[in-house]
């Protein structure tokens, strides 16, 4: 934008340079010296780049010159006032109106003769400082743009890894409960028993020769409750699978029911198909997104009536929340759709938000089969 | 190669976003099937790819060039068949097809040889000097299509062609657009009537709110809800029954008796029904009738979205 002020700049001092030899022959001092100092203040003006306010200063300074010099030694030097005008609204950061006004008022002051060729130097720069004016301002939104995006991605970075986080957690937590309930299970039953067993066999060696049949009665004890112990060790160890299905199917319930009680509106939560598919993370984002969606609901929609649904179909989960209440006939992206939006895509899987018969927002997620 | 690549495309119309981050490739040689309910995006996408409207976000593609930046080669192998007629009713069928023709650029004796060849494809060739106020609503369409192919463009874009029209002309169009597949055109069609894509797309894209939710042959997207099909087999004497020996028959996962109707659940990419007639008629089951309950692309459209196609 600089250089393009600079050579409008210097366009039209060339013009007046030339005009002014042409119609006085042999400069006077006094020309030079108004030349020489219109071109040191508006060096001054990208020099000083760094401080806006003595930049302005410059700019303010040169339209003075320039007026100045218009009064007093040529009306010519009245064309160079425009693109200083037009600095100075840019620089002050003014309406492109004003510029338009600013650029105007000089109009005024010269004489008729000297109108159209001022009129035609001042639209000129008006132009070129509109064109500028309006490509910059792309530029910077560009730019802003770009940042706001960079900035987006990291947080999607951030929030990828913290699920990775979270896969891990969970899967250490899961392993760790497993270990507990296998040890209380060892300890309460299988323990007793083997103990119990013990006892009776240990009476059952003592008795051996004074009473052999009280002995080969305990002996019988001691088998029996043995045979009890193995069948409880089979039973804890069929019992293994970690039931991450039920925790997430009971949380969700758990929710609805807590829905219900705290707010006026009737929570319903159906599903089909087999849940143990569902991964941690998928439940982690079917919760997260039924929680969006409630709030959305609650808070916008006026509605009475919430239905849960997750199916688990054939290649894909598909987790609903229906509402029955306002919807909106044109769905403007919020953070809050957006942030479902994201949760879903860190698993593949997109989010279909509809609101023709209340809000409906449908949460699909893939998931491969037979892993 | 792709003829057609979308990627990360977005429309949007002051708050409304109309296409939501879409990203798609249409192969070489494929018909295309782009299938959404009225409001889905479908034409706004279509607009962006025939450079009708403007692009928010995003690219597209064509044969691996930029469509803004090459706006001339995107028009030379684009043909367009749009949903609203854009024929001229005061120009004769020949005028119609030969004014289209030169804006492609077509010039001399091979535009009349083009014009010529195209209103002979859509089975016009002896109405060349009619005009279309005659023509009834399939020739219409049809004219409309000589149009958009007589340049002989790399991809045909067809928005909803059989709109309106009686069923011979229908699957006289359908027939043409495979006529021309199988010429070496990639296809994408969008229509409402569901049979019409399952028919002859290759390969289909089910849209809704802007965002391409699924995508596939019509066998993966069914398999998206189920890869098992149940055929029902009513019966007039069900106690000659051998329900056994049905389950034996391979690709049978469980076999029911409800009443009088037989439900046998069996894998999907199986044909098992002859195999199971034959046990029916060794057993002398007299059969009253037999339905097989498969899912098509209407139940696939209607689970994921929640909505009719027709809304």
């Amino acid at each position: 934008m600089e250089f393009w002020i600079i050579g409008n700049k210097a366009a039209l001092l060339f013009y007046v340079i030339f005009v002014s030899y042409s119609v006085v022959r042999g400069a006077s001092p006094w020309v030079i010296l108004a030349f020489l100092s219109y071109l040191c203040a508006n060096m001054a003006i990208p020099v000083l780049r760094k401080q806006k306010r003595l930049q302005l200063l410059a700019s303010v300074a040169s339209a003075v010159l320039v007026a100045l010099f218009a009064f007093r030694i040529n009306t010519i030097f009245i064309l160079l006032l425009p693109v200083n005008l037009y600095e100075i609204v840019l620089m002050s950061g003014g309406r492109n109106r004003f510029a338009l006004l600013l650029g105007l008022v000089p109009l005024f002051l010269i004489p008729d003769d000297e109108a159209p060729i001022y009129l035609l130097a001042a639209s000129l720069s008006l132009l070129l400082y509109y064109g500028m004016r309006v490509h910059t301002e792309k530029l910077d939104k560009i730019g802003e743009e770009k940042e706001s995006l960079r900035l987006e991605l990291q947080r999607l970075k951030q929030s990828l890894s913290t699920n990775e986080e979270y896969i891990r957690q969970s899967g250490y937590t899961i392993k760790l409960e497993e270990r507990n309930r296998l040890s209380q299970r060892i300890h309460d039953e299988v323990g007793h028993s083997m103990a119990g067993a013990l006892i009776q066999m240990e009476a059952s060696r003592r008795l051996l020769h004074a009473n052999p049949d009280k002995s080969s009665q305990l002996l019988g004890n001691a088998i029996a409750i043995s045979k009890e112990g193995l069948e409880q060790i089979r039973l804890t160890l069929k019992d293994m699978k970690p039931r991450s299905e039920e925790l997430g199917i009971h949380r969700l319930r758990l929710f609805a029911d807590e829905l219900s009680a705290n707010h006026s509106v009737n929570v319903s939560v159906t599903h089909a198909g087999d849940l143990d598919v569902i991964t941690p993370l998928q439940w982690k984002i079917v919760h997260e997104n039924a929680k969006e969606s409630v709030t959305n609901s609650l808070k916008y929609g006026g509605a009475s009536n919430i239905e849960f649904e997750i199916r688990v179909l054939n290649r894909m989960i598909q987790s609903v929340v229906a509402d029955n209440g306002r919807g909106a006939d044109k769905v403007v992206k919020g953070l809050g759709i957006v942030g479902m939006e994201e949760r879903a895509a860190s698993a593949g899987g997109t989010v279909i938000v509809d609101g023709t018969k209340g809000f409906r927002v449908t949460t699909l997620l893939p998931f491969q089969k037979g892993v | 190669m792709n003829v057609l690549e979308i990627r990360n495309l977005s429309k949007k119309f002051g708050d409304f976003i109309a296409v939501d981050n879409m990203n798609l490739s249409v192969r070489e040689g494929e018909i295309f099937g782009f299938l959404g309910a009225n409001g889905a995006g479908k034409s706004t996408t279509i607009n962006m790819i025939s450079s009708l409207l403007r692009i928010t976000k995003g690219e597209i593609r064509l044969l691996g060039k930029d469509i803004v930046k090459e706006s001339k080669f995107t028009k030379m192998n684009i043909g367009i068949v749009p949903q609203d007629l854009a024929i001229y009713e005061e120009m004769t069928a020949y005028e119609n097809v030969s004014f289209f023709a030169g804006l492609y650029g077509l010039r001399g004796a091979l535009l009349k040889e083009r014009t010529e060849e195209a209103l002979e494809f859509v089975g016009l060739g002896d109405k060349h000097k009619a005009l279309p106020k005659s023509f009834s609503g399939g020739m219409k369409r049809r004219l409309n299509i000589a149009c958009a192919i007589a340049h002989h463009p790399k991809l045909i874009i067809m928005d909803e062609p059989t709109v309106g029209i009686d069923p011979q002309s229908r699957n006289y169009i359908l027939n043409s657009v495979r006529k021309l597949n199988q010429m070496g055109c990639s296809v994408i069609y969008t229509s409402h009537y569901m049979e019409e894509v399952e028919e002859i797309c290759t390969r289909i894209a089910i849209v809704d709110h802007g965002k391409i939710i699924a995508e596939g042959t019509k066998e993966q997207l069914k398999s998206i809800i189920t890869d098992t099909k149940e055929t029902w087999i009513s019966v007039k004497n069900a106690d000659r029954l051998d329900l056994d020996a049905l389950k034996q028959i391979s690709g049978v996962n469980s076999v029911r008796l409800e009443e009088q109707t037989v439900k046998i659940v069996s894998r999907g990419e199986i044909n098992n029904l002859n195999w199971v007639i034959q046990v029916l008629i060794r057993d002398q089951v007299e059969i009253s009738s037999v339905e097989e309950q498969a899912p098509n692309l209407e139940t696939v459209f209607l689970t994921l979205t929640g909505r009719n196609l027709r809304d």
